[in-house]
């Protein structure tokens, strides 16, 4: 059974070039527009990665995760964050608490971002054996 | 013959006259012997020049009287004008003239001119004082005005660190109690330390005359209000006898608030980081698409149209994104020009009109134009105020789904003239009410209904209200529609103005 890859962002045109890119290599990919829509549709499937955008309505980037971080169930999904403005955000919040293991700079592309998507695939198959 | 002969000679006549009368007398006595016809005419000749004798004597001295009472009023009065004239000495009684108590009286005399002198010196030298001191005083409460009627305020101390001068600006932010005050060390009269550190700094150490910080200062409501400080040496050269000081005299340091630019500065930070943000989210687009096209992963005719119409659609995005910036950081900067003339309201409304009809059109909506019959006489400036127009039906429009209503009101209202812009669309939550006035600001869940910059309505609200002293507002419902109106100045409301004639008597 294949991968499956939660994006979250509410420019739903741009990260379908994303989703584009993921399907193609073999993942199953979800979308939704913002962080409460995301929260919603992990809690009914738990994806095996989360690549969410930080500035959302409703419920931005920072508040997803630390929802996802505080939920024993989905507490170890690995997540990704896309920003415009990564400079501006406290780096020690993001990787000490939150634990986000990297920040992808926008405007993205959508082939490293899949490069990153499948390290961090990896490394949580060689750390985490459970959910494989 | 003169006074001043008869005078002279008026001693030795009265002397003879005297010894006569009396020699006379003196015969008839000794030669009395009964006979009366020698004796009493020799006494009545005696007796004549004794009489003579004696009113010359009083003249005399009736003459000598009055000179020196005169002389001595002239000392004792100490008038320095008659006493400097060398005439005034002339006035002496003549018999002196030669004799040791004229030499005496000339001697008093020019000592008293001297000291008259110096008497006049020290009057005037008293003058010039009594006039400096006032001008002084006139020079310090101007001063002391103008230092009043600054916002920035200004403290002072001297060179023994104890509080000078602070104007009521600077009493009040620094709780400085100016009766209490007058001189008292700086550091017990002010909470701030970095003030009083800046202050003694800046009076003692000699490196630099002048010294700036920007310091944070509480005031009585506990709210920090920052300043930028300068203080400077107060330095005094010593120009005459009177003011023998020499050097620092003390320090002044002058507050000015920099809340104002402060929170320019942080308004233009987060203006550059939205502006920087609504960049690069269409440039995110462009790129990823490309990099789609370029690694081939477009495999049928489809979907490399889908993606290139992404692209195209966020090109048009931020070169929409682009002028629309640009057009309002102009306006803004007053860069544009604007031509306000007297001009009807409705000519621009269906201008405007126009403008969107094709739009409605294409959405099938229905735009109805319900313009006031009567004239709607505006100061404005056509291009900005079609623009605003514009802006509110287009949006009206965009956010109105297929099918739906827009009407297009003006109106009268006292004194004013306002239009409206009315929709059965997807209306506003009271949050949105308040924020789609913001710059890049769009509601989240509308973003889809139609492309966007989040600039058209502050354009609009600022040359409504900015340009035009308008108001733009808006009444909204959300899934029921909104009403955006413009209410503008009648510029008809000028010229009806009753003009005032003085009454005739």
């Amino acid at each position: 059974m294949s991968k499956r890859v939660l994006l979250c962002d509410d420019e739903i045109q741009i990260i379908r070039a994303a989703e584009f890119k993921i399907k193609r290599a073999g993942y199953d990919v979800a979308i939704a527009a913002d962080g409460q829509e995301g929260w919603e549709m992990i809690q009914q499937q738990r994806p095996d990665i989360v690549v969410t955008d930080c500035q959302m309505p409703h419920l931005d980037g920072l508040g997803l995760v630390k929802k996802i971080r505080a939920n024993p169930e989905t507490a170890d999904i690995p997540v990704l964050m896309l920003t415009a403005k990564g400079y501006e955000l406290d780096q020690e919040y993001l990787f000490e608490t939150l634990k986000i293991l990297e920040l992808v700079a926008k405007p993205f592309s959508p082939r490293e971002l899949l490069k990153s998507v499948e390290q961090a695939l990896q490394e949580q198959d060689t750390t985490d054996p459970v959910h494989t | 013959m003169n006074g001043t002969t008869l005078y002279k000679f008026s001693a030795p006549i009265a002397s003879i006259l005297t010894l006569t009368g009396l020699a006379v007398w003196s015969g008839g006595l000794l030669y009395y012997g009964g006979n009366l016809t020698i004796w009493l005419p020799m006494l009545a000749i005696g007796a004549t020049f004794l009489v003579t004798a004696a009113s010359t004597w009083h003249w005399r001295s009736k003459r000598s009287r009055a000179a020196i009472s005169r002389y001595f009023n002239l000392l004792c009065g100490l008038d320095p004008d008659e006493l400097r004239n060398p005439d005034a000495l002339t006035h002496l009684p003549n018999h002196y003239a030669n004799s040791f108590w004229r030499n005496i009286a000339a001697q008093v005399g020019r000592t008293l001119s001297h000291m008259a002198n110096r008497i006049e010196e020290v009057e005037h030298v008293r003058q010039a004082t009594d006039i400096r001191a006032r001008r002084a005083t006139a020079d310090y409460q101007h001063i002391r005005a103008i230092l009043e009627s600054l916002d920035d305020p200004v403290i002072a101390i001297d060179k023994y660190d104890e509080l000078m001068l602070a104007n009521s600006s600077a009493e009040s932010l620094l709780d400085i109690d100016s009766k209490n005050t007058e001189k008292r060390a700086l550091g017990a009269v002010l909470r701030c330390q970095k003030l009083v550190d800046l202050l003694t700094n800046t009076c003692h150490c000699q490196a630099a005359d002048k010294r700036s910080d920007e310091i944070g200062i509480r005031d009585d409501r506990e709210q920090e209000k920052w300043f930028r400080v300068t203080a400077s040496r107060l330095m005094a050269e010593s120009d005459n006898e009177y003011n023998p000081e020499d050097g620092t005299q003390g320090a002044v340091a002058v507050l000015r608030c920099i809340d104002d630019h402060k929170a320019l500065q942080r308004r233009n930070a987060e203006f550059v980081s939205a502006v920087s943000h609504e960049m690069k989210t269409p440039l995110a687009g462009i790129k990823a698409y490309v990099e789609l096209l370029a690694d081939g992963e477009d495999d049928d005719r489809e979907t490399r149209e889908e993606f290139i119409n992404v692209i195209n659609s966020q090109a048009n995005r931020l070169q929409r994104l682009v002028e629309n910036l640009l057009n309002l950081a102009r306006m803004e900067a007053g860069v544009v020009k604007v031509d306000k003339q007297s001009r009807p309201l409705n000519e621009v409304l269906e201008e405007a009109v126009h403008v969107v009809q094709p739009s409605a059109e294409a959405k099938d909506i229905q735009l109805t134009v319900d313009l006031s019959p009567m004239y709607l006489g505006i100061l404005a400036d056509r291009d900005m105020l079609l623009q605003a127009a514009i802006n509110l039906l287009s949006n009206a429009i965009k956010y109105t789904s297929q099918g739906g209503q827009v009407t297009l009101r003006s109106r009268l209202v006292d004194t004013e003239v306002r239009f409206e812009v009315e929709d059965n669309g997807v209306g506003l939550s009271e949050e949105d009410s308040t924020r789609v006035f913001e710059k890049f600001y769009r509601v989240n869940k509308n973003k889809d209904m139609a492309p966007g910059t989040g600039l058209g309505l502050p354009l609009a609200k600022h040359i409504a209200e900015d340009v035009h002293g308008g108001r733009l507002e808006v009444s909204s419902t959300l899934g029921q529609g909104s009403i955006f109106s413009i209410t503008l100045p009648s510029s008809g409301q000028l010229s009806q103005r009753p003009v005032l004639t003085r009454p005739q008597t």
